[in-house]
């Protein structure tokens, strides 16, 4: 039998941790992956959507901070997210249906460190951190820490991600996360790229670029952005890193694309997150989500 | 009422409390047949847990319209050809009258991504797509005219 | 005009299903009543060498497990039958019932079910159906020879059908034709994917069974529970609450039996409701996957002198009622053109995957998706535009089909006028997009069929039926058909239907039939209804029977509107006034199709329905992504008896070709299991992936139609989209996806080999 705790504090929710009970917010993945035999739900569940200042997003000079039980739709709907943040908008408006965006969390996303998630990879490339709760204290933890593996995080299993920090990028930078995607809604990436690109009179001086579904975890590509560094933000260059993206990708077979396609595609969505972050960076306007306003292109 | 830690919304709803309007089309949120509003947004109720709901207003299908009447989206529903064997209709409601509330003037585009959560085989999505809009488009008639 | 201004006539069930309040069949809860799980075969193909349900019968809880030693020992299926209730000798496909468990909750069941043991002898799984026909292939069916079987179908080892279409001698002209092509298509496996996964309840009162059932066949569900069970049909009666569609999937019987052995074993209702994973295992019926090679010769105008044809389709591992596939696929390999020789042969053969059964169409779309690519490439071959092709050789009024059918009357080349004029065929489009067109064709299907009509104290009517309502709005035409004949309103009418110990029999919601021959009934019906309503009112209104009309719920005295009775009255005065009918079936059209083989009566189109559908799509060329944006359907289904209906087939239907075409396929992994059981993986269209669809009827007057001159709407609108989309795709990538669904991926190869120039 499984017990539930609704807990009103998040001193409430640590300590139930601390006894092995499992956080539950949204609710989708535990109950999906239980009602499809896949994993029994856990003996003891918290709810955590209940915990006050766990939702919401701070704005400051320094950056977000974005309370782990805040839903995709808050986040898309955010206008300094869609302005300075553009690629994390652009994923979160893509997650699942409307009703997926209303009830998932970010946190939650975050947790479940799917290599497909579609959050992971733009709130990486803006060197996001995560604060860890538990009965022992909280620490941070940069998200490249947190993931290692498919399902699999470093946080313990009594600690609680309440928060998720986005350092504040520097002027004119400009970010996009675009995915291939077989329909318009109701999609899991099949691959996906992110790419966060800082511009000073047409220069690149800072990139960063990470990709989707094409690894085991979602991981940065330090030889696509030193192809970008430094150098003319220009087609060549912007092809050259793409082709560094797809070149560090692990993509697997499966049901819903080869790897060799994968593969292929990983340049293109790559090809195209940087240039609507180039584009974005010199005060374009690219449409939310940059999947469908790049298609074609 | 009591229920246990591990029923969904769903399974309350329509077995404990005996509304059965919400609809079982899969069991991992990729129909919309079960949608309900959980304090006026979307969930699919399949994949949530009923206790999580304590203490939450819960809107189904049955919740649309009171007593014995339609809500103009229900009448449009049927006028326009957007129900056929009905299964995709309760959900897909549920999320066209949230739809409406958040966005009375909505282009068509918006009406088709914001019922993409809500597979329907039988209508090609034509008249639940018309429908919609001729009552956001009677909305704004009856708003312009006052 | 806007929906607010008109007054349609709304569908009789319309509001119970916006409100919530309409029950389907998982909807229903019977007191005391049981869950039933089935235990599924653990292999593919393999051997049964034991059963052990002893740790199933011993979990509290559980009621019943049964296996084949539990029910009669019968075979079933439609042409051929090969199968049992629950698999015996061997297993032959992953969704075989080898045990079924009835416990107190659904988790009880489901554990118990996991709890029997079976041992098995592990067989190859032989997934490739075309090295099935090998003559050296084990057998699937080891005892096929002492199967009973339909003559025609031909069965033979590991082919379950084989038909031809022979017309002149094809080789000769194909010899002499100044130009020939080519083309090898194949087509995956696809689903019908109703939104209701299937549900069965049954209860036993005394020796007779209630079965409760969502079926779109309850009189076919009936025929096979008493086969099945070996009992009287007499002793079973299935109701079907409201049904959330089907699309051919639910057609055929085939868990109620299971049920209903669960229940008098338990003697206790038991309720099975599939889960979502299940509905795409378990039935014996997916869209069946196919091998299409044609070869075509023309003059060199673009004639067509000659077609040769190979097919060859999926069973997989049981018959059904798919046993006319081969027959119907090769009909529609020749497609509604003026072919002067025609020579084209069609196998059906086993393979130890998910048995093919009657999918919306079965056999057209693929079939016409390949035919339909192949026309185009004719046409560039021959060097004149795909749709001058098409107007040089499609049937007119007067033309030899393949079989030597003569036919009458018919709009097929109304209907590519229309397509290409509402798609605006010939604009300059951006190079990104196309648009392609297809043809297609399909048979009404002439079936007995029957009614009752009564009327009622106050003046209303009851239409008794055996017809089924899927969804698609088939029994909405009922109501306006009475109405018209007895002079009343369509919503003075209710209906009584969907049960078996109501209406008269009735074949169900398949082969878009039921306003074809279910109409004609009622319409017979109401006539004898009227008929005795004439006799009544000469004598109330002391005049000559053929000076009265009805009209407004009355009869009415010609010329002298004031002298009426109404029917209200007439009706009230304690004379039963009930009318029951059939009509009389059309007659097939006349062929010689003495050269043909494999012949189930589909050699012959009765009153067929031509269409023409024109996509414009627009391609990602460095994705492959393909987004159809635009459809324009035009299509002769004969006069249309009920607009709103036939417009919700048409819109319905494209956007299941376009899935289709683009997104739908079930995927087998080596040992024959499928790969993508879910709603996220088979991927149906979204509201957002619809295009705009533009419909125009071609209403011209069918001899041998239906009522009104009606033929059947609900099957034909998927048949050319896949082919449409496939041409519109293939302008924009330089050659033709030769893989069904034409995927991103499918469609990117195709470019990637086009650009290099490779085959």
């Amino acid at each position: 039998m499984t017990s539930y705790l609704a807990a009103t504090s998040l001193e409430e929710a640590v300590a139930a941790l601390a006894d092995g009970a499992r956080p539950i917010a949204g609710g989708t993945d535990l109950v999906v992956g239980a009602r499809q035999g896949k994993k029994p739900l856990p003996e003891a569940l918290v709810g955590i959507h209940r915990i006050p200042g766990l939702n919401g997003i701070r704005d400051s000079d320094d950056g977000l901070e974005i309370g782990a039980m805040t839903s995709h739709a808050a986040v898309v709907a955010h206008p300094t997210v869609r302005n300075r943040y553009s690629g994390l908008a652009d994923a979160s408006a893509l997650v699942g249906s409307h009703a997926t965006r209303a009830q998932g969390t970010i946190g939650g996303n975050l947790m479940n460190a799917s290599p497909a998630m579609d959050t992971g990879a733009p709130l990486l490339c803006f060197d996001s951190a995560v604060t860890l709760a538990s009965a022992r204290g909280t620490r941070n933890l940069s998200l490249a820490d947190l993931w290692t593996g498919p399902g699999h995080t470093s946080a313990g299993r009594d600690e609680l991600l309440v928060a998720v920090h986005v350092p504040a990028p520097p002027p004119s930078t400009g970010s996009a996360y675009v995915r291939l995607q077989y329909r318009r809604q109701m999609e899991i990436a099949v691959v996906g790229a992110a790419a966060v690109v800082t511009l000073s009179e047409g220069t690149v001086t800072a990139a960063a670029i990470a990709i989707t579904a094409l690894a085991p975890v979602i991981h940065r590509v330090a030889e696509a952005e030193a192809r970008l560094i430094g150098g003319k933000a220009n087609a060549a260059a912007i092809a050259s890193a793409a082709d560094a993206a797809a070149e560090a990708s692990r993509p697997i077979d499966d049901v819903r694309a080869s790897a060799n396609y994968r593969k292929a595609m990983a340049a293109v969505v790559a090809r195209r997150a940087i240039e609507t972050a180039i584009s974005r960076a010199g005060g374009a306007e690219v449409e939310i989500p940059a999947s469908e306003s790049t298609y074609g292109s | 009422m009591s229920v246990p830690a591990s029923a969904t919304l769903l399974h309350v709803v329509r077995e404990q409390i005996g509304l059965t309007g919400s609809k079982e089309g899969c069991d991992d949120s990729e129909c919309g047949a079960c949608m309900m509003l959980l304090d006026g947004e979307p969930v699919n109720s399949c994949s949530y847990l009923a206790v999580q709901a304590d203490g939450s207003a819960i809107t189904t299908v049955e919740g649309l319209a009171p007593g014995d009447t339609l809500a103009p989206l229900q009448e449009a529903f049927l006028v326009a050809g957007g129900v056929q064997c009905g299964f995709c209709t309760p959900g897909m409601l549920i999320s066209a009258t949230r739809l409406l509330r958040d966005n009375p003037d909505p282009t068509t585009d918006e009406v088709r991504l914001e019922l993409s959560g809500n597979l329907c085989r039988c209508t090609g999505y034509d008249g639940i797509v018309k429908a919609v809009m001729e009552v956001a488009a009677r909305t704004a008639e009856k708003s312009a005219g006052d | 005009m806007t929906i607010a201004d008109s007054q349609p006539f709304i569908r009789p069930d319309g509001k119970e299903k916006v409100t919530g309040a309409g029950r389907y069949t998982a909807d229903l809860n019977l007191t005391g009543q049981l869950y039933a799980k089935f235990r599924y075969a653990d292999h593919s193909h393999a051997r049964i060498l034991s059963i052990d349900t002893a740790p199933a019968a011993a979990l509290p809880g559980v009621f019943a497990v049964l296996t084949w030693r539990d029910v009669p020992a019968v075979l079933y299926g439609g042409y051929v039958q090969d199968r049992r209730l629950f698999a015996k000798e061997k297993v032959r496909w992953e969704g075989d019932v080898v045990a079924a468990v009835a416990a107190r909750t659904p988790e009880i069941a489901a554990e118990a079910a996991g709890l029997i043991e079976i041992q098995y002898e592990v067989l190859p799984a032989q997934i490739d159906f075309e090295a099935n026909a090998a003559a050296e292939a084990p057998l699937i069916h080891e005892q096929w020879a002492e199967y009973e079987a339909d003559e025609s179908v031909g069965l033979a080892g590991n082919i379950l059908g084989h038909s031809s279409v022979v017309k002149g001698d094809a080789d000769a002209a194909m010899a002499k034709a100044a130009i020939v092509v080519k083309s090898r298509y194949v087509a995956d496996a696809s689903q019908g994917a109703p939104i209701e996964p299937r549900a069965i309840s049954a209860e036993w009162h005394g020796d007779k069974v209630t079965i409760w059932s969502s079926t779109q066949v309850p009189f076919a569900a009936r025929s096979g529970v008493a086969h099945a069970l070996d009992i009287a049909e007499s002793q079973v009666r299935i109701i079907v609450p409201l049904l959330g569609g089907g699309f051919g999937s639910k057609c055929d019987f085939h868990f109620e039996a299971h049920i209903a052995a669960l229940a008098r074993a338990t003697q206790r209702p038991v309720k099975l409701v599939f889960s979502r994973r299940e509905e795409f295992l378990a039935p014996d019926h997916r869209r069946e996957g196919m091998i299409i090679e044609l070869e075509t010769g023309t003059d060199p105008a673009g004639r067509l002198l000659a077609r040769r044809g190979r097919l060859v389709l999926d069973k997989g591992a049981y018959c059904g009622e798919g046993g006319f596939f081969a027959q119907m696929a090769a009909m529609h390999a020749c497609g509604p053109y003026k072919i002067d020789t025609i020579n084209i042969d069609s196998y059906l053969n086993y393979s130890n995957s998910q048995p093919s059964g009657s999918v919306r169409a079965p056999t057209a779309p693929q079939a016409c998706w390949a035919l339909e690519q192949h026309m185009d490439e004719v046409a560039t071959a021959v060097g004149i535009d795909p749709v001058e092709l098409r107007r040089l050789n499609i049937i007119e009024e007067g033309d030899v089909g393949p079989t030597g059918q003569i036919f009458e009357a018919i709009g097929a080349k109304e209907t590519l006028t229309a397509a290409l004029e509402m798609i605006g065929y010939g604009q300059e489009l951006p190079d990104d997009e196309a648009i392609g067109v297809a043809c297609g064709w399909w048979p009404s299907f002439g079936s007995a069929s029957g009614a009752y009509v009564k009327l009622n104290s106050d003046g209303s009517g009851t239409i008794i039926t055996g017809a089924m309502e899927s969804g698609t709005g088939a029994v909405m035409g009922l109501p306006l058909l009475a109405a018209q004949t007895l002079g009343m309103k369509p919503e003075d009418f209710s209906i009584l239907y969907q049960d078996t110990d109501a209406g008269p029999w009735d074949m169900g919601s398949s082969g878009s039939q039921t306003t074809f021959n279910n109409g004609r009934a009622v319409i017979a019906a109401a006539t004898e209804v009227r008929s005795k309503l004439l006799d009544m009112a000469a004598e109330e209104l002391e005049a000559h029977r053929d000076d009265l009309v009805l009209a407004e719920g009355a009869v009415r005295v010609k010329g002298s509107p004031e002298s009426h009775v109404t029917i209200a009255h007439l009706a009230g005065t304690g004379e039963p006034i009930l009318g029951k009918g059939s009509g009389v079936v059309p007659d097939s059209p006349e062929v010689d199709a003495s050269t043909c083989v494999g012949r189930l009566g589909l050699e012959s189109f009765l009153a067929p329905q031509l269409m023409t559908q024109a996509v414009r799509v627009k391609i990602d060329r460095a994705t492959g992504v393909v987004q159809v944006l635009e459809v324009a359907a035009a299509h002769d289904s004969g006069v249309i008896v009920n607009k709103i209906g036939a417009d919700g087939q048409v819109y319905g239907g494209v956007l299941m070709g376009i899935g289709q075409a683009l997104t739908e396929a079930t995927v087998f992994d080596e040992e024959g299991r499928q790969r993508n059981p879910d709603l996220l993986h088979y991927k149906l269209q979204t509201a957002s992936d619809a295009p705009e669809i533009q419909i125009r009827w071609i209403e011209i007057d069918t001899p041998n139609a239906g009522p009104n001159g009606s033929k059947g709407v609900g099957e034909p609108p998927s048949v050319p989209t896949p082919g449409a989309v496939g041409n519109a795709v293939a302008k924009l990538v330089g050659r033709h996806v030769d893989r069904l669904p034409m995927t991103a991926e499918r469609v990117w190869n195709t470019l990637d080999a086009a650009r290099a120039g490779t085959p």
